[in-house]
C-alpha cells in the first residue's frame, strides 16, 4: 500500500504563472502524477525570476522552480493539429485537468468543455480564469493588480494607512494566484471524491474575483450594520504594528490580561500606572495619548527578542519577518518546514514544505521542477504509447520542441 | 449526491481560521456538528465580528443567535453545547467525537489532550480516525505554545513585510489569513478522508498557520537564497511593466486599477485618453521608457482619471479591452453585476435578522451543489445530538441541564 494520498492520479496541467500550477503543486506534493504542458517558448514564470546574481534563465527562475514540483513536463505546440492530437491523448489518459487560460482558449482548439467531456466523461476539468466562465466578464482579462481591487481586499490595504488620499494597495507577490490554486484544489479534491462514487467527472469553474471576495467573507457583514469598511481605521491606531530598534512587530494586548503582562514588559513604566489603564474600554478610547511612549520603548528593543519575551508571558503579538528572519527561524527549523530540493540546472535550495504534517500520508517533493520539455520522450511513449519513429516525426514537425533561449 | 455524504465532523474549532473550513466541509455535504461550551460560545457569534470590547457600554450583548459574521463561518452546521469543564461533558464529546470521521480543533497546542480528547486517545477507540488540531505554530517546537492571530501569522510568515508603500511600514491584510489558511485545512482534510476511502486508514494532521502563510511565498524564499536581496514593498508597481496603478477618479475614496503590458494595449490606453501620440512619445513607446518614465506617466493618466466617474470610465476601458477593475467597497461588491449574474453571494433566512445574503463559497461545480443553510444558533440541535446520536433519555438531558453541562 503506498503512502501517497494521491498515487495513481493522473494530472495535466495545461497552465502559467501560479494559480494552475500551484494547484498542480498541491497534488504533486500528495503523489499525483502530474504531467505540465508548456508551450515551445515556456511557461511565463521561467521568466520571472527572482534569479541568481548570474542572471535571467528559464532553468532557474524562483518562481517557476517553486510552484512546479512534484511534475513530469512536456513542451507542445497545441496549435499544430499534430500536437493537438496529443493533448486529446492526454485528455483521454488523465484524471484531473487544471486549466487556466481563458475559456476561449481550449474553445479555439475545437475543444470545448463538451468536447472534452465526451473525450474522457470521468474526467475533472478545473478551469480557473480571471472573473469565471459565465457572467458578462467571462472573457476579461485580470492579475495581481486588478483581482485584488475586483474582489475587495484592495480596498482595505494597507489596513493601517493614515492618509486617505494616497491609493489602496495590492498585496505582494501573487497572492491572488495563490488563494485561487487552494481554492481550486479544494474543489478539485472534492469532486475527486465525488467520482469515486459516481464514476463521473465534472467542470469547476474557478474565479478568481471570487476566490478574492472569500477572503472578505467575515466582514462583508457590515452591509447590515453601517459600520465602516475602510482601510483608515476608525480610531488611530497604536497598538498592532510599532517600530523596533531593526525592524517592525505587531503587539495585540487588546484582554486584560494580556495589558497587564504588556506593561509588566515594559517595566511598569509610571505612565501606565493609573487604575484606568485596567479599563480595557478606557484603553479603546485614550491609547493614542500613550503612544509615543510606547513607541520610545520599543525603539529601544530587538524585535525578535521582544518577540519571545512578550509572547512567553501570553500577549499576543509576532514579528513582521523579512525573508531572511523567516528562514532563520527556530521554530521551522525545530519543525523541519523547509525540505532541500537539488534541482539539476539551479542548484540545491530550501524549499518551503507544507503547513499539514501528516502522521500517516506526508507530503513531499517527489522531483524538481521540470527542465522545458524534460520529459518529452518519457511521457509520450512510455504514458502515451507513442512508437519511438512517431515521436521521432513528432520532433520533425516541430511539435514538441522548445523554442531556444534567444528566439524567445 | 454530494462528495462528502455520510462524513461527520465534530468541530471544536472557533473564532475565523477553523470553523470556516469545517464550514467548507458542511457545504460539501458533511454532517458539521460545531461544539461548543455554552459559558464560553464561539466569540464570533456576538457583534458584527465578534471584535467588540468586553466592557464596552455600546457593544453588542452576547446572545445564543447567531451574528452575520457567524454566519459567514459557520452555515450548514448543527450545534450542540457541551461545558468541557465538566467530567460529564468531556465524556459526552468523548462518545460524539469517536462516532465522527473528523475530529477538528484550533485549541491551544496540548488542550485537546488534556480533555482526554487528543489523537491517541481517540485513535484508541477509533483506529480510522481523522484529527487535524491546528495551530498558530504547530503542535511542537519552542514556540508552539504563543498565541496568536491571522495578522500574526500573516507577519511571522513573511507576507506582511511585503504589503504597503514603499515609503511607509508593512501592512497585513483584514485577516485574509484565516480564510487561506481554512481553505487549506479542508484541502487537507478532504485528501485525507480520500486515502482513508482508499485505504481504511485514519491519521493525524499538525497544522501550523504561520507555515501556511509561507508557503505562499516560495518564490521569495528561494530568491533570497538565490541573489541575498530581501524583496521589499512595492505598493502597485509591477517590476517590469507600466502603467500598472491605482487611479483617482472623481468622487470620495474612488480609484480605478489599471494595469498596462503590451505596446498595443498602451496604445489603445492613450486613444482612449485622448492622447494618442503618447503611444510614440519616446518617453513612452516601449516597455522599458515605461517603466523608466513611470512617475510622469502616472500623473499624466491621473490628471485626465480624476476628472471621470469610475464606473463609466472602467466600462469604457473594459469595452476597450484593457485590463482595468475598480477599487470595490462592500456596496460595490453586492452591486456587481457581474457576481451577481455570477449567484456568488447566497441567501439565507437567518433567525431574528431575517434574509441575508452573503458570500457564498468561490467554486462552481457542473455536477455539485454546495448546501448552505443558516448557521446554527446555540445548542440549536442538542436533542438531535444527545438523543439521536448519544443515546440518552429525556430525564438524563434535563439532569445534565440542571448541572449546567449543557444549555
Amino acid at each position: 500500500m503506498s503512502n501517497s494520498i494521491l498515487s495513481g492520479v493522473k494530472v495535466i496541467e495545461l497552465a502559467t504563472m501560479v494559480s494552475g500550477p500551484y494547484c498542480g503543486k498541491l497534488l504533486g506534493d500528495l503523489g499525483a502524477d502530474v504531467v505540465k504542458v508548456e508551450s515551445p517558448r515556456g511557461d511565463p514564470a521561467r521568466e520571472c525570476g527572482p534569479f541568481p546574481k548570474t542572471g535571467a534563465d528559464r532553468e532557474k527562475s524562483a518562481l517557476f522552480l517553486y510552484v512546479n514540483t512534484s511534475k513530469r513536463g512536456i513542451v507542445l505546440d497545441v496549435e499544430k493539429p499534430e500536437g493537438l492530437d496529443v493533448l486529446k491523448r492526454l485528455i483521454k489518459w488523465a484524471d484531473v485537468l487544471i486549466d487556466n487560460h481563458s475559456p476561449k482558449y481550449l474553445e479555439g482548439l475545437g475543444l470545448p468543455w463538451k468536447e472534452v467531456s465526451s473525450l474522457n466523461p470521468a474526467l475533472i476539468y478545473t478551469s480557473i480564469t480571471p472573473y469565471g466562465r459565465t457572467g458578462p466578464r467571462a472573457n476579461e482579462d485580470g492579475d495581481e493588480l486588478t483581482l485584488i481591487q475586483a474582489g475587495g481586499i484592495g480596498y482595505l490595504l494597507p489596513t493601517r494607512s493614515e492618509d486617505i488620499s494616497r491609493p489602496p494597495v495590492k498585496m505582494g507577490g501573487y497572492a491572488v494566484g495563490y488563494y485561487g490554486a487552494l481554492a481550486a484544489a479544494v474543489a478539485t479534491m472534492a469532486a475527486l471524491l465525488l467520482r469515486r462514487k459516481t464514476g463521473k467527472g465534472q467542470l469547476i469553474d474557478i474565479s478568481l474575483q471570487e476566490v478574492i471576495l472569500a477572503h472578505v467573507r467575515g466582514i462583508a457583514g457590515a452591509r447590515y450594520h453601517g459600520v465602516p469598511w475602510n482601510r483608515v481605521p476608525a480610531v488611530p491606531p497604536v497598538m498592532g504594528r510599532m517600530k523596533t530598534s531593526d525592524g517592525y512587530i505587531l503587539v495585540a494586548p487588546f484582554e486584560n490580561h494580556q495589558w497587564k503582562a504588556f506593561v509588566e514588559l515594559m517595566g511598569n513604566p509610571e505612565w501606565v500606572s493609573g487604575p484606568e489603564w485596567d479599563s480595557m474600554f478606557y484603553r479603546g478610547q485614550h491609547m493614542f495619548e500613550i503612544a509615543p511612549q510606547i513607541q520610545d520603548w520599543m525603539l529601544r528593543q530587538k524585535k525578535e527578542d521582544l518577540y519571545h519575551r512578550g509572547a512567553q508571558k501570553g500577549i499576543p503579538m509576532g514579528p513582521i519577518n523579512t525573508v531572511k528572519d523567516v528562514l532563520e527561524s527556530q521554530q521551522y527549523a525545530a519543525r523541519g518546514y523547509f525540505v532541500e530540493v537539488e534541482h539539476p540546472k539551479a542548484g540545491k535550495y530550501k524549499y518551503p514544505g507544507w503547513p499539514y504534517q501528516m502522521s500517516t500520508t506526508p507530503a513531499r517533493v517527489s522531483r524538481p521542477a521540470p527542465l522545458l520539455g524534460q520529459h518529452n520522450q518519457e511521457v509520450l511513449c512510455s504514458v502515451l504509447s507513442y512508437s519511438e519513429e512517431e515521436y521521432q516525426h513528432l520532433q520533425r514537425l516541430g511539435v514538441i520542441n522548445p523554442l531556444p533561449e534567444d528566439r524567445r | 449526491m454530494l462528495p462528502l455524504e455520510g462524513i461527520r465532523v465534530a468541530d471544536f474549532t472557533w473564532v475565523w481560521a477553523g470553523p470556516y473550513a469545517a464550514m467548507v466541509l458542511a457545504t460539501f455535504g458533511a454532517e458539521v456538528i460545531k461544539v461548543e461550551g455554552h459559558k464560553r460560545p464561539d466569540m464570533i457569534r456576538r457583534g458584527i465580528t465578534g471584535w467588540r470590547m468586553r466592557d464596552d457600554p455600546t457593544a453588542i450583548e452576547v446572545t445564543v443567535v447567531p451574528s452575520t459574521g457567524f454566519h459567514a463561518l459557520n452555515m450548514s452546521k448543527k450545534s450542540v453545547t457541551l461545558d468541557l469543564v465538566t467530567p460529564e461533558g468531556r465524556e459526552l464529546a468523548r462518545r460524539l467525537a469517536v462516532m465522527s470521521d473528523v475530529v477538528m480543533d484550533n485549541m491551544r497546542p496540548g488542550a485537546m489532550a488534556a480533555l482526554g480528547l487528543g489523537y491517541e486517545d481517540l485513535r484508541k477507540l477509533r483506529p480510522d480516525i481523522i484529527v487535524l488540531s491546528s495551530s498558530s505554530h504547530g503542535q511542537k517546537g519552542p514556540c508552539s505554545r504563543y498565541e496568536g492571530f491571522a495578522t500574526i501569522h500573516q507577519s511571522i510568515g513573511g507576507q506582511s513585510y511585503l504589503i504597503g508603500y514603499p515609503d511607509d511600514g508593512p501592512s497585513p491584510g483584514p485577516n485574509d489569513t484565516d480564510i487561506m489558511n481554512a481553505t487549506t485545512t479542508a484541502f487537507i482534510i478532504m485528501a485525507a478522508i480520500y486515502h482513508r476511502e482508499q485505504t481504511g486508514e485514519g491519521q493525524f494532521i499538525d497544522f501550523s498557520q504561520c507555515e501556511g502563510v509561507t508557503s505562499l511565498i516560495g518564490e521569495a524564499i528561494l530568491g533570497y537564497q538565490m541573489n541575498g536581496v530581501i524583496p521589499e514593498r512595492m505598493g502597485n508597481a509591477h517590476p517590469k511593466y507600466a502603467p500598472h496603478n491605482l487611479y483617482r477618479c472623481w468622487g470620495v475614496d474612488r480609484w480605478i486599477a489599471i494595469e498596462v503590458h503590451s505596446d498595443g494595449e498602451f496604445a489603445v490606453l492613450a486613444r482612449a485618453m485622448g492622447k494618442p501620440e503618447l503611444a510614440s512619445d519616446p518617453r513612452f513607446a516601449t516597455v522599458e521608457a515605461r517603466k523608466k518614465n513611470e512617475a510622469e506617466l502616472d500623473r499624466i493618466i491621473e490628471g485626465w482619471t480624476r476628472w471621470r466617474s469610475l464606473e463609466r470610465l472602467e466600462d469604457e476601458l473594459r469595452q476597450a479591452g484593457l485590463r482595468v477593475a475598480m477599487c470595490q467597497d462592500y456596496r460595490d461588491l453586492y452591486a456587481d453585476p457581474h457576481l451577481r449574474a455570477r449567484g456568488a453571494f447566497v441567501a439565507i433566512d437567518a433567525p431574528v435578522m431575517g434574509k441575508l445574503e452573503l458570500v457564498g463559497v468561490p467554486w462552481k461545480m457542473s455536477d455539485c451543489k454546495p448546501v448552505f443553510k443558516p448557521a446554527p444558533i446555540l445548542g440549536e440541535h442538542n436533542d438531535y445530538v444527545l438523543k439521536e446520536l448519544l443515546g440518552l433519555s429525556q430525564a438524563e438531558i434535563e439532569e445534565l441541564r440542571k448541572k449546567e453541562v449543557i444549555l
